[in-house]
This record gives structure tokens, C-alpha cells and sequence, in this order.
């Protein structure tokens, strides 16, 4: 589903993001990406979402090598890719329902999926009856929740996720893990950057522990590396 | 595109215009002015055009011709003149017309002309060239001068030269103004889609994010930009109409003399070419403004 090969993002003022990145993600797997800050962490993610592009390597995502993609291709290779960010990033003028139908508006989406598939979503995340508040009145969890529906509502086959329980107490971190393991289980690879020592810890899952832009450490399932 | 998609683009462009009022405002006025100076210049380019278009035919050029030329010659010389470029007409005045048109200018005082008529007429024959368009007067003098038997031309050359002069002078300074004041407009049209593209920075991010095309985003700014450029070309155009119809009516008024010179362009002539005109320039200066402002936003 994801594979980086040789793949070094050196930035334009010589300091190294990530160096001599090997990884292959499976489809359906679930991957904890470690690592204190400037681990390299958030390079990673924006070579992922070619956000960035690498100085060296090849990745391939879906079988489309996104290193070779041009401008024009980006948009496309995005819709298989869901993203959720530590700030969540919803739209404070629109509702909880439109913030997740403007995900499907802007991929062209037919009005009557958009009003088939959201209410559908926001139930699947626990937002059935929230769909006219606005983010402002909704709670950190509630608001990341928001988020993570107007990630899946496409059913994009990989969702990426850059520390989605940075912001919340760890009560409402757990809800979104069980959210997200979830959607996991329906089939989708989910790829997730964070820092959180016991949410790793609990999850039992695969962990790639990145340590000055190196790949220092990847276990099939465990815990947060005392290396990271 | 789907027609939800197209809904969604104009009611974004206008919910863009409604945020930034006060820039929307600014950016129309910028317009209209420059599409003000726009129509002034053309009524007045046109309007010496037309004018010269009328005086074509009391210009014109005459050609007087050597008195010792058989009929033959004569009509040689005649096919000539006819055959240059840019010669509608080479009409043939005898001694005896030419001295006939005296007598009239002259009305009461002919008396002077009295024993000039027949073998002591001492008039030359003659042409009255009409021309295309006064503006090939010069090319058409030149030629002339390769013709043999003609002895002299008459042309009104001062009138012709200032009515041109007058037209390009005011032509090239009102392409200049026009240039100026577009590239004004466009300057203000970006800053005014640029806050809009500011305030909509996040936005822009998320639809980025969510695998939205580069044309997907810019619509929404291109129809803010298009309405910006089409209102600001109404305004002008709309005022500029009556007055101009007003400002023709009033120069006759007062100025009655004006009419037995030439006639000015009615304003239905003037305005059929000039609204279309206005309002493609108005789009081109918004859809110009909007397109450069956004470019550097949509590198996410």
C-alpha cells in the first residue's frame, strides 16, 4: 500500500528531515510512527501527503509512485489519503455537517451521495445529533471527531493522521483510538504520527520509531520504544 | 461540471465579495475609472475619425492638368488616377464646368468674367480624386507626382493634417492612460482578492487536503473577480451613455455652426460597440487580478 525506498529529505537550509527512510505498510495495517519532536515525524507525514517532495528515494503509494506524479496529479493522489491534524483544521462558519460535506463537495460528489453518505459518517463517529452545531460549540474530542469523519467520508483506502490526540485529555484520546481502531477494522490502512507513550503502548500495534530522521526501530507489535 | 458544483462556486464568489466589502467597492471604482478614461478616449478617436470621414468629400484632392493634352491624354491620365490604390473616384472638370463653379462662388460680382468663356478660357482641366480615407492622402500626392501631365495639385492639407494629428495624438495618449490605470486596477483587484484568499487561507488548505483541483479553488475567485470587472464596466458605461447623448445634443445647441462642418456620432453608434467593448475588458481586468493573486496559495 506504502512503500518508501532510500527515501532522504534534506531541506533547503542543509538540515536533515528524514535519512535513508525503508518502509513498507501493508493494506489494512496500522502503523504508530515515534519519535520526539524533530525526529522527523512531521517530514515524514508531508512526504506521505507530497506535501513534500523527497531529495532522494522513490514512494510509492497505491502503486503510484508520487515521487514521478506532476502538480496536476496531486489532487487525485490525495483522494485516497484521509488526514486528520492535531489542530483538527475544521471551518469555524460551517456547521459540523457541512464541514464534512465540503470534503465531498470539492471531489465533485453528487448531492444525493453527499446526503446519503454524511449523516452516515457522523453517526459512525458518534456525531448523529451534532450535525447543525458549529465547531465552537462542540468539545475538543467532539470537534476531532469532526475531523475524522470529513477524513473517511470519501472512504479513502489510507488515512493519516499527525498526532489527532495532541490536544485532548487522555479520557477523549482513548474514544478517538477506539475510533480509529474501528476504521481500522473496516479495511482502512491507518498511518499515525504521535507521541503518546501509553495510547501506543495500549494499542499493541506495529511502531517505526524514527530518531534523527533514521528508522531506529520497527516492531510488529509493542510499545513506545525507550529509544525514540 | 455538475450543476451543485457550479451553485456552489458562484455562491462562494459572492459570499467572498460580502466579506471584504470595503475592498469590493475599491476594486469596482478602480475599474470603472479605468473604463471611464476608456470610452472618453474612444468617443473622442472615433468621433475625429468620423469627422474626417465626412470632410473626405470636400477635401479631397484636385489635379489640374497640362493645357496642351489631347482628349486622348486626358482620358489616359483619368485611368491612371483611377487605377491607384486607395482612389474611390477620379472625376473629369472641363475648363468650361471649372469656370461655370466660378461664376456661381462668385454669384453677383460674375460680371468679371466676362470674355473668358470658349477659346479665352484660361481654366485647365481637371480632376476631383476622392480617397478611400483621408489618411492616404500623402501615399496617393506621391503617386500623382509620377503621372505625366499634370501641372499642379490642390489638397487641403493643413485641415488634414491637424484632424490626423489630432486623432493619433489623442489615440496613443489614451492607449497610455489606458495601460496605466489598467495596470492600477489589476493592482487593487489582487489586493482585494489576496484578503479574501488570506482569509480563506484554511479553507484553501483543507480543500487542498482533501484532493481538491487547482480549478476547483480558483473558481470561486475567478467569478468574484469577473463580477468585480462587470459591475465596474456598467457603472461607466451606463452613466457615459445618456451623457454623452446629452453632451452632442448641447454642442448643437450652442454651438450651431459645428453642424455645417460634421456631424458627431450618434450615441447608439458609439455605445453598441463600446458596451460590449467595456464590459470584456472589465472581465479581463478581474479574471487577470483574481488568477495572479491566488497562484501563490495554491502551492500547498
Amino acid at each position: 500500500m506504502i512503500r518508501l525506498i532510500n527515501v532522504g529529505k534534506t531541506y533547503p537550509n542543509g538540515s536533515k528531515g528524514v535519512e535513508n527512510i525503508n518502509l513498507h505498510i501493508k493494506k489494512g495495517e496500522f502503523v504508530f510512527i515515534v519519535g520526539s519532536s524533530g525526529s522527523g515525524k512531521s517530514t515524514l507525514i508531508k512526504l506521505l501527503l507530497k506535501e513534500l517532495d523527497p531529495t532522494e528515494g522513490t514512494i510509492i503509494i497505491n502503486k503510484v509512485k508520487t515521487t514521478e506524479l506532476s502538480r496536476k496529479g496531486i489532487p487525485y493522489l490525495r483522494r485516497n489519503l484521509g488526514v486528520v491534524f492535531q489542530d483538527f483544521r475544521l471551518l469555524p462558519n460551517k456547521t459540523v455537517y457541512e464541514n464534512v460535506a465540503f470534503a465531498m463537495r470539492v471531489i465533485e460528489a453528487p448531492s444525493r451521495i453527499i446526503r446519503r453518505n454524511v449523516p452516515a459518517v457522523l453517526a459512525l463517529v458518534g456525531l448523529g445529533k451534532k450535525g447543525k452545531s458549529y465547531p465552537n460549540q462542540l468539545s475538543g474530542g467532539e470537534q476531532q471527531r469532526t475531523a475524522l469523519a470529513r477524513a473517511i467520508v470519501n472512504n479513502p483506502p489510507i488515512l493519516i493522521c499527525d498526532e489527532p490526540t495532541g490536544n485532548l485529555d487522555p479520557e477523549t484520546a482513548w474514544g478517538i483510538m477506539q475510533l480509529l481502531d474501528d476504521i481500522n477494522k473496516r479495511g482502512t490502512t491507518i498511518v499515525m504520527a504521535t507521541h503518546a507513550r501509553d495510547i501506543v503502548d495500549a494499542m499493541q500495534k506495529r511502531v517505526v520509531t524514527l530518531k534523527h530522521g533514521n528508522i531506529v526501530k520497527d516492531v510488529e507489535k509493542g510499545g513506545y520504544s525507550d529509544e525514540a | 461540471m455538475r450543476l451543485s458544483t457550479i451553485k456552489y462556486f458562484i455562491k462562494e464568489g459572492f459570499a467572498g465579495l460580502k466579506k471584504n466589502m470595503l475592498m469590493t467597492v475599491a476594486s469596482m471604482i478602480a475599474v470603472a475609472a479605468c473604463i471611464t478614461i476608456m470610452s472618453f478616449s474612444y468617443c473622442v478617436v472615433t468621433n475625429l475619425q468620423y469627422m474626417l470621414n465626412q470632410m473626405e468629400d470636400s477635401i479631397g484632392i484636385a489635379v489640374f492638368l497640362k493645357g496642351d493634352l489631347t482628349s486622348d491624354e486626358i482620358t489616359r491620365i483619368q485611368n491612371q488616377i483611377k487605377g491607384l490604390d486607395h482612389v474611390l473616384d477620379a472625376s473629369y472638370v472641363s475648363p468650361d464646368d471649372a469656370l461655370d463653379q466660378l461664376k456661381d462662388e462668385w454669384g453677383a460680382e460674375e460680371d468679371i468674367f466676362v470674355g473668358l468663356d470658349g477659346e479665352n478660357n484660361p481654366l485647365s482641366h481637371s480632376f476631383k480624386i476622392e480617397l478611400e480615407d483621408i489618411t492616404y492622402q500623402d501615399q496617393v500626392l506621391q503617386e500623382l507626382q509620377n503621372i505625366d501631365g499634370i501641372e499642379n495639385m490642390n489638397y487641403a492639407k493643413t485641415e488634414t493634417e491637424v484632424l490626423l494629428k489630432a486623432s493619433n495624438a489623442f489615440r496613443i495618449v489614451g492607449i497610455l492612460v489606458m495601460l496605466i490605470l489598467g495596470v492600477i486596477s489589476v493592482m487593487i483587484i489582487v489586493n482585494t482578492i489576496k484578503i479574501s484568499v488570506v482569509n480563506r487561507r484554511i479553507e484553501i488548505n483543507i480543500m487542498k487536503y482533501v484532493g481538491a483541483t487547482d480549478w476547483f479553488i480558483r473558481w470561486p475567485f475567478l467569478i468574484e473577480g469577473v463580477i468585480i470587472g462587470l459591475v465596474g464596466a456598467l457603472i461607466p458605461t451606463l452613466i457615459g451613455w445618456p451623457l454623452y447623448a446629452k453632451t452632442v445634443s448641447l454642442f448643437y445647441e450652442y454651438l450651431p455652426i459645428i453642424q455645417n462642418l460634421a456631424q458627431f456620432k450618434a450615441s447608439g453608434d458609439i455605445y453598441s460597440v463600446l458596451l460590449p467593448l467595456s464590459l470584456a475588458f472589465g472581465v479581463a481586468l478581474g479574471v487577470i487580478g483574481s488568477v495572479t493573486s491566488i497562484r501563490k496559495h495554491l502551492r500547498v
